[in-house]
């Protein structure tokens, strides 16, 4: 009675002056996962959380009512797309990407660094911002500013968006180039914040960086810690350093975050990943795999995935998953999406409805078991499902290991 | 499954409704109607979780055996028809041989076999092949196999060639139907070949209309399909049609397949044809466009299409018909699909289908109710109007190009 009385306080404060309010509802004694529900200004999130990712403001085909009854609360949309096209002014004109796709849902948008760093070969970075060459038909050199971000988020109107971070290739040797990143990051955020419009309606999360040196982290995070703010991305990780390197990173950086504020770590989004790293202790999650996957005929299940181009589906009379209570797995087999992936659209979008309810299912899966104290025992059957060999990958066994889980 | 007409007639538009349907005893499918067209199976761009959310009424849908001629060996030990298989149970199917929205290659005949290209390349096809894979699909209601590879500019031995075919795959077909236990509820449709030689037609129509259990015709062998049918104007095959519709016993079903423009499937309603399909819309949906042609006030003419690709509906924060009762009109704006199909997302692909084949629907909606009305003929007007001024349109823009 008394939580539900805080959140209607909560929920309150979200409409009035605080765009955003996250209360911790439980925490499994064993490792550092939590429970948490963040209130943003269109919906209630519950974490851990994963949030597909909708590109160009549609998630991959399916119509905002479909988005609706697979449970989603919030999704991730990309300002360097959305910023080509349609452009902040479309979306101004339009009332903001709510509107513009008739989504009511919550959303986060990201910089548009990362695309600048990884789709542009030609992007060059100075104190100033991202320079890059432009797409358009011009060909013209166009600079990506912290102010410019924020202008096109702004426009864009996510619930939460990310400061412009100086993104360095996570396998980079460069130590002093990574020191110099992290300290520039943090004097983006200082524009980003000063460039933010709408303070009141949306978030600005800042992005801890410092790649793979534990040094550099830890000053990256004290930088941000000290900064106004309402939650925390930890950056600069999935970028093809080592499964070694990466857990630790994460389980240092969530050990560096202050407890009352939710941390979201980018672009990770495989279900081992997404178990391993709530049991670090993170609240949010992104990641393109389950909706990219799905065009190329993949279907997640939790005991690993499908190809259904795959000919011994040709036959096979069941759904992707007899658990699995999703539209496409009510209706149809594994017979006919063999027989159809990779050449009808439809395909596509019966699949990504697939793969987001298996993300969604997970996620609830792993919620419950922190709010039922049996996050321990949930993981253990979870990876022994998995190998059941026992065959565990190291990183996993090493990971668990460091927040008290023994796999069996 | 039964096809009752209100009254018997020749050559004139008509009301008629499948009634009596196996699977559905107590709905009735009223004529004009079109036949949702499916690809692979599925209705392009449409689930059936959205086909539930766009669709309260159950339809009949086209199943093109040749893009689903992959079904067979799997069809033949699945526990179920076709229209389970492709996650439509609750609509009725209706097989038929070729892809009214994909051109037919001519040629590549063989004796007592048509050519059927598939996904997987060229299928030799004959008729106990064709009835061992509708008896695995197990239709609500099929077309005999036939020969339709005629046009307008087909010569004479091509003509009595598919003539032959088409009478001797009747026979086959309608002795095997006879055999047949699972199909012995299913509506069956025989095909009419001949092209444009009346003498064809006439001869083919004596040897396939004879035998009671044919519920209905394909007027077969008018085109070869594909997105060209569109520009075929009425003239063409209107003295064939107007001879076969004259010579058919009256109480069949009449069906005619492909990409027919509103306006020729007016003309054709009023010779007396009863079911089309789908195939349109999927046509131009591919183009990004979507139909607005006017059907509702026959006074008032709008623009007959819009192509959602153009700069000009960049900002425009309207749906693609105001008052359309459609799920794209109702929920999104033009300015979202510019959005959509400009970035070639599905969505864009998706939401032009559900209104195209909304506003079709209700076009054959507003038919029925003209027939009733006796206003036929207005309704042509106004539609023929609209369409040519787009034609004048199109002509107009490729001339200052």
């Amino acid at each position: 009675m008394s939580a539900l009385k805080k959140l209607v306080n909560t929920t309150k404060m979200v409409t009035e002056k605080c765009p955003l309010v996250f209360n911790v509802l439980a925490e499994c004694e064993t490792t550092k996962a939590r429970v948490g529900k963040m209130c943003l200004p269109h919906s209630d999130v519950d974490t851990p959380v994963f949030m597909p990712v909708g590109t160009q403001g549609t998630l991959k085909g399916l119509l905002p009512d479909q988005i609706d009854s697979l449970g989603l609360q919030i999704m991730l949309s990309n300002t360097y797309h959305l910023g080509t096209r349609p452009g902040p002014e479309i979306l101004e004109k339009a009332g903001g990407l709510h509107n513009f796709m008739n989504w009511h849902g919550s959303l986060l948008t990201d910089s548009g660094g990362f695309q600048m760093v990884s789709l542009l070969k030609l992007a060059e970075i100075n104190e100033e911002g991202v320079k890059f060459q432009s797409l358009n038909d011009q060909k013209s050199e166009v600079m990506l500013t912290p102010e410019h971000s924020i202008h096109i988020q702004n426009a864009i109107g996510a619930d939460i968006i990310m400061q412009l971070d100086d993104v360095i290739k996570t396998t980079s040797p460069d130590k002093d180039r990574i020191e110099v990143s992290v300290h520039r990051t943090t004097r983006w955020l200082d524009r980003c914040i000063k460039a933010h419009k709408n303070p009141n309606t949306q978030n600005i999360f800042p992005i801890v960086q410092g790649t793979l040196y534990p040094d550099l982290r830890e000053l990256s995070a004290k930088d941000h810690v000290r900064r106004d703010v309402r939650g925390f991305a930890i950056g600069g990780l999935s970028g093809g350093e080592s499964k070694d390197d990466f857990w630790k990173m994460v389980h240092l950086s969530t050990g560096l975050l202050p407890k009352d504020k939710p941390r979201y770590l980018m672009g990770v989004g495989f279900a081992m990943d997404l178990v391993v790293c709530s049991a670090l202790g993170v609240d949010m999650f992104d990641c393109v795999f389950p909706t990219r996957t799905a065009r190329f005929g993949c279907a997640l299940t939790m005991t690993g995935q499908l190809n259904l181009r795959q000919k011994n589906y040709k036959k096979d009379f069941r759904p992707i998953d007899e658990n699995c209570t999703c539209s496409t797995c009510k209706t149809y087999t594994r017979a006919y999406l063999h027989g159809i992936v990779t050449v009808q659209t439809v395909a596509c979008h019966l699949l990504s409805v697939h793969n987001v309810a298996f993300q969604m299912r997970l996620m609830k899966t792993i919620r419950d078991s922190i709010t039922n104290g049996t996050f321990p025992e949930f993981v253990q059957k979870y990876f022994l499902n998995l190998f059941p060999e026992k065959d565990y990958p190291k990183w996993i066994v090493d990971a668990l290991n460091a927040v008290n889980i023994k796999l069996l | 499954m039964k096809f009752i007409l209100e009254g018997l007639t020749k050559c004139v538009p008509r009301i008629g409704a499948l009634k009596e349907i196996e699977a559905h005893p107590g709905l009735s499918i009223e004529t004009p109607m079109a036949m949702l067209y499916t690809r692979g199976g599925s209705i392009p761009h449409i689930t059936h979780e959205v086909f539930k959310i766009i669709s309260k009424e159950p339809q009949i849908i086209q199943i093109p055996m040749v893009s689903t001629y992959h079904y067979q060996e799997v069809m033949e030990e699945y526990d179920g028809n076709i229209s389970e298989f492709v996650g439509l149970k609750d609509c009725l199917t209706c097989v038929s041989v070729q892809d009214p929205g994909d051109l037919t290659q001519p040629g590549h005949h063989a004796k007592d076999h048509i050519p059927l290209w598939t996904r997987s390349g060229k299928v030799l096809l004959n008729a106990e092949q064709y009835m061992n894979t509708v008896e695995a699909f197990k239709p609500d209601m099929y077309y005999f196999l036939s020969d339709g590879d005629t046009n307008a500019k087909s010569a004479t031995k091509r003509i009595s060639k598919s003539v032959e075919n088409t009478v001797n795959f009747f026979k086959i077909c309608l002795d095997r139907h006879r055999k047949s236990e699972v199909l012995k509820n299913s509506f069956v449709l025989s095909a009419i070949a001949g092209g444009y030689c009346t003498k064809a037609r006439k001869k083919c129509i004596n040897e396939v209309t004879k035998d009671d259990i044919v519920k209905g015709v394909l007027i077969d062998g008018l085109h070869n399909n594909g997105p060209e049918v569109e520009f075929i104007a009425f003239e063409e095959p209107k003295s064939i049609v107007e001879f076969i519709v004259n010579y058919l016993p009256e109480d069949k079903m009449r069906v005619v397949q492909g990409c027919w423009n509103p306006v020729v499937i007016l003309k054709l309603v009023r010779m007396g044809i009863d079911v089309f399909d789908t195939s349109y819309c999927n046509l131009v949906t591919e183009r990004s466009s979507a139909l607005t042609f006017n059907f509702d006030n026959v006074s008032e003419t709008q623009q007959y299409e819009i192509n959602l690709r153009q700069n000009q509906f960049a900002d425009d924060f309207k749906p693609i018909i105001e008052n359309c009762a459609c799920l794209a009109c109702r929920k999104h704006t033009k300015a979202y699909i510019h959005h959509l199909v400009t970035v070639q997302e599905l969505l864009g692909p998706l939401l032009l289908k559900i209104h195209n084949n909304y506003h079709f629907m209700k076009f054959f909606e507003k038919i029925r109710e003209a027939i009733r009305n006796d206003t036929l003929k207005d309704l042509e007007d106004v539609v023929e109007r609209q369409f040519m001024a787009h034609q004048r349109m199109l002509l107009n823009t490729k001339a200052t190009n």
